[in-house]
């Protein structure tokens, strides 16, 4: 039976996001012979969560979450090809393809999304600032994406929005992506009159609209 | 101070870094480094602070993390690094006492001081918020330049032309732009101000091409371009062209930087410290004539939380302690028109701002994002704030502070959005509704009774 330290470390790496350390604490968790599963569940997933819930009492900040992040990619690149040997499914939470639309370069809280997403377990492909429509959808047929979520903060910018899901019709594609939409000026009175799927009115309420389009896309399979 | 050719030659050939690198290797460290170092910590109690040696602390630290950090420009993927040597010039060698405005309209803007008497500068506005008409522009503006508290005119942005959606970057933002000049010329004709300064001159303009079209119907040299950096002391092209063109042009520049609290600042100590970084930025890459702050934060949206309220104050008094460029703090709170909370919002952070040392820019209501929730009378009640606080003691100021933050803070999640344009003026005249004056009046003698402000008796609407 593993002792509680070895999850207190790999989570308290995480919240730190330091990668070295959680290198360290994989290795003696796999030495001390803990399964993969509950290195995942009760280590670094422990540690996202408590991540997740300062972010949300403001207690930390987008620096914290990209780096909690990123140590969970890293743990990931570590212990799936482990996963894959022992022959163990860990399911997926989903694919998102993410960005800030055309001619806008507001990144910021687009990265928290990102961020945010990332710790709840999808797969996030960020395509960063000034995106175009096309190339949103591009990445979304590349990647085989669940998700496309376009963020636009001005109210000039907030149109190419729109264009994403005119374009996807145009395609006949629009039912293959659930679309989220956010940022500054838009709202949900905005999302509907466009035909988003969603509305994230906060970085917050993003993972919640990821996972309900997701069990929703699974559940009309 | 460097000319900005020498920044342009930097951004192309200054050290190559990926914009990853320099968020969370460069960026995230220095900040946290010179927190402790210089012992910057948030006191939630005191949302103006009143410690001149902390604020010179803040000062050392954003000199020290500037040099350290560099600015990151997002298209070569370089860094434009200064000496301390440099950032020191721009500061000894940068504006002075420039001049906004023409004819009668003309005033200089003031350096001001933590408790400073001298009036501050009111730039009076919605600043980008979105109206949908053109009608309701003109008469807005109109009723901005009406206010004689109001020393120069921030313009909200059009989201319709002829029917059709702005989009940036496009012919119809284009066309956006230069009809958001001519309109807000014909304003200012209207209320009888020609000369009146616009400061964030095109704000329908998101690209550098439309900067330049509004440019060419009805900016004038005495106007200011808005220019601003990508979060966090990162620049594009797009805005050094914008640098450019207004350099060639003998345009001023009201340099623009919204800090974002939750962002890659963290919270208000890490705030307070890259918005004063921001000054010697504003000269040496924007050009600015003014600095132009707005901390703003990253899940409320808005300026008047208390963490971006201290984070703000603290910063404006350890530039204006230390540096000669004049701050001109903008501002967006959650509520909307016509709601008591919007006027309790303005006078949190206008109160601080002005006794800070800074001028102030307001207007933005409803998080300055609903479409047409905005009205002349917040930038009018700012004003007269900003007005009645003028050598105020930061003390006093903190006990107001304090007091109005009670008022509303726990309804900032969900914030009344309160009315549109159409719905609380009267869209013919642009005059406030009856019910509306009346709130103002109410807000007016609350503010007077409870904390004994002094209002000037200049409104349009008394």
């Amino acid at each position: 039976m593993p002792n509680e330290s070895i999850f207190e470390r790999l989570s308290a790496a995480i919240i730190a996001g330091d990668k070295d350390k959680l290198s360290v604490a994989i290795e003696d968790a796999l030495r001390e012979g803990v399964t993969l599963t509950d290195i995942i569940d009760r280590g670094l997933s422990s540690g996202m969560k408590e991540v997740g819930e300062r972010f949300a009492r403001y207690e930390v900040y987008l620096p914290e979450m990209m780096m909690a992040a990123e140590a969970w990619e890293h743990a990931m690149k570590v212990l799936e090809p482990k996963l894959l040997d022992a022959g163990v499914e860990r399911k997926k939470m989903g694919r998102v393809v993410i960005g800030t639309v055309r001619s806008d370069i507001h990144s910021l809280g687009k990265n928290i999304v990102a961020a945010m997403l990332k710790m709840s377990g999808f797969e996030v492909f960020d395509l960063g600032i000034d995106v175009a429509a096309s190339a949103f959808i591009n990445k979304a047929q590349e990647v085989s994406a669940d998700i496309i979520a376009a963020s636009a903060l001005m109210a000039t910018t907030m149109p190419q929005q729109k264009n994403i899901i005119e374009y996807l019709k145009a395609r006949g594609e629009r039912d293959k992506y659930c679309i989220l939409v956010g940022g500054g000026c838009t709202t949900q009175e905005w999302a509907d009159n466009i035909g988003a799927d969603g509305y994230g009115k906060t970085a917050g309420d993003a993972v919640a609209l990821a996972l309900k389009a997701v069990s929703h896309k699974e559940a009309s399979r | 101070m460097i000319n900005f050719s020498k920044i342009v030659e930097r951004a192309v050939t200054g050290p190559l870094c990926s914009e990853r690198d320099f968020d969370l290797e460069i960026f995230v460290p220095n900040l946290r480094n010179v927190l402790t170092k210089y012992d910057i910590k948030y006191d939630p109690q005191n949302p103006v602070p009143a410690d001149d040696e902390l604020a010179d602390r803040v000062w050392a630290a954003a000199v020290e993390f500037l040099y350290k950090t560099g600015v990151y420009c997002l298209d070569t993927e370089r860094l434009i690094l200064f000496t301390r040597d440099e950032i020191e010039g721009a500061i000894e060698t940068g504006p002075r006492g420039v001049v906004f405005g023409a004819d009668k309209d003309a005033k200089a803007m003031p350096r001001r001081f933590p408790e400073d008497k001298k009036p501050p500068w009111c730039s009076v506005g919605a600043a980008g918020s979105p109206v949908s008409s053109e009608w309701y522009l003109l008469n807005l503006v109109r009723a901005y330049a009406e206010n004689p508290l109001g020393d120069s005119i921030t313009t909200p942005s059009l989201t319709k032309v002829d029917g059709q959606d702005v989009v940036a970057g496009s012919p119809i933002g284009v066309e956006g732009a230069i009809r958001t000049m001519i309109l807000v010329r014909e304003a200012l004709r209207r209320a009888g101000r020609p000369g009146m300064p616009i400061v964030n001159a095109v704000a329908t303009a998101v690209r550098s091409q439309e900067h330049i079209a509004g440019h060419h119907f009805g900016i004038r040299t005495t106007d200011a371009l808005e220019i601003g950096t990508v979060h966090e002391l990162k620049v594009d092209f797009d805005a050094l062209n914008k640098v450019a063109y207004s350099l060639g042009a003998g345009s001023l520049i009201f340099a623009e930087n919204g800090v974002i609290l939750g962002g890659l600042s963290g919270g208000p100590a890490g705030v307070s410290v890259v918005t004063a970084a921001y000054n010697p930025v504003d000269l040496l890459i924007i050009r600015g004539a003014v600095q132009h702050p707005f901390p703003t934060h990253f899940d409320l949206k808005t300026t008047s939380t208390r963490d971006t309220i201290w984070a703000r104050n603290l910063a404006t008094q350890a530039i204006t302690r230390n540096s000669t460029l004049p701050v001109n703090n903008c501002g967006y709170v959650g509520a909307g028109p016509m709601t008591k909370m919007a006027f309790y919002e303005y006078a949190a952070w206008v109160i601080g701002a002005v006794v800070c040392g800074g001028s102030i820019e307001a207007g933005g209501s409803a998080r300055g994002t609903g479409v047409d929730y905005t009205s002349p009378m917040e930038p009018l009640f700012s004003s007269e704030v900003a007005h009645a606080v003028a050598g105020m003691s930061r003390k006093e100021a903190n006990d107001i502070v304090t007091a109005l933050l009670e008022k509303y803070e726990d309804k900032l999640h969900s914030p009344p959005i309160g009315k549109r344009y159409q719905e609380c003026c009267d869209i013919v005249t642009g005059t406030p509704s009856k019910k509306f004056i009346e709130l103002y009046r109410e807000v007016r003698r609350e503010m007077a009774d409870q904390f004994g402000l002094r209002f000037p008796c200049t409104s349009p609407y008394l």
